[in-house]
């Protein structure tokens, strides 16, 4: 029996919406408040999906242990109370983060759960209560 | 009879007191110290006290107590670094509990100024699961 189980995490960090081939006065325009010079922050939530079979024994599907210590050391910890513009190469927007974790999720995944059914199927960012950002990943990368 | 209003909104600060050696700021403030900055999406609720009109059954106008937490709050906190942009913090660290009394401040006298209401309590949630409560010093 296949299920789809998801499991939720946060960090606090800040960070500016500005985009660098733009100028002052149109980043201003696109990002408003966002653009802010001295940066603004959040707290942060990520939902990780993975599909896996359940165990018939244990009633269990996606070791979460695993997938604990995998989203801490890959997605939370390099992140957690950091100013994400000095941590990513991209201008941090809810978007881009969510393309960033897909990428360091998937290239973790596959090591971490060698030899168990469990597949990333999907990252979700909540930036506020009300921004939310999905991103439907492959997991064979 | 207490009425309760709810405002949001995001800010980065940092947790670092001049008054301490880096040591003794990481081991006050933890990671918060990082002096780059990190961010919340904070949580404001208002609790104000007064005793319904007998005509219109309304302690105060909510658009009123609104309007006023826009001024007074939200316009000076959301999307700042509070270190930075916010007066009251230029040599205080904007721990939750300092934001909570500065909060207080900003809008004690125009709860006041309504004669309808006075102030019962500011409520500064900075997480889900951490919150300070100020209550004013009478």
């Amino acid at each position: 029996m296949t299920v789809h189980l998801s499991r939720r995490y946060g960090f606090f960090a800040s960070h500016r919406l500005h985009e660098p081939s733009l100028t002052d006065a149109e980043n201003r325009a696109l990002y408003g408040k966002c653009n802010n010079p001295f940066g603004h922050g959040h707290n942060y939530e990520v939902e990780v999906t993975a599909k896996a079979q359940v165990d018939p024994v244990t009633g269990r599907s996606v070791d979460l242990r695993v997938l604990d210590q995998l989203c801490e050391t890959v997605l939370l910890a390099p992140y957690r109370y950091k100013n994400l513009n000095l941590e990513m190469r991209d201008n941090p927007t809810t978007e881009n983060l969510a393309l960033l974790f897909d990428i360091l999720l998937r290239r973790a995944w596959g090591p971490a759960f060698a030899g168990q059914s469990a597949k990333l199927e999907r990252i979700r960012i909540w930036e506020t209560e009300r921004n939310i950002c999905d991103i439907e990943t492959k997991d064979e990368a | 009879m207490i009425i309760s209003k709810k405002v949001e909104f995001s800010a980065s600060h940092i947790c670092r007191s001049p008054q301490l050696s880096d040591e003794e700021n990481q081991r006050v403030y933890g990671p918060a110290a990082n002096p780059q900055s990190h961010g919340h999406n904070y949580v404001v609720e208002v609790a104000i006290e007064g005793t319904p009109d007998p005509v219109t059954g309304m302690i105060l106008d909510l658009k009123h107590l609104k309007d006023i937490l826009e001024e007074k709050i939200l316009s000076v906190y959301d999307h700042r670094l509070l270190n930075a942009e916010v007066d009251s913090f230029a040599s205080l660290v904007p721990t939750v509990e300092n934001m909570a009394i500065d909060m207080w401040k900003r809008i004690e006298a125009h709860i006041d100024a309504t004669g309808r209401a006075r102030l019962h309590s500011v409520r500064v949630h900075e997480t889900n699961d951490l919150f300070v409560e100020y209550r004013g010093e009478a």
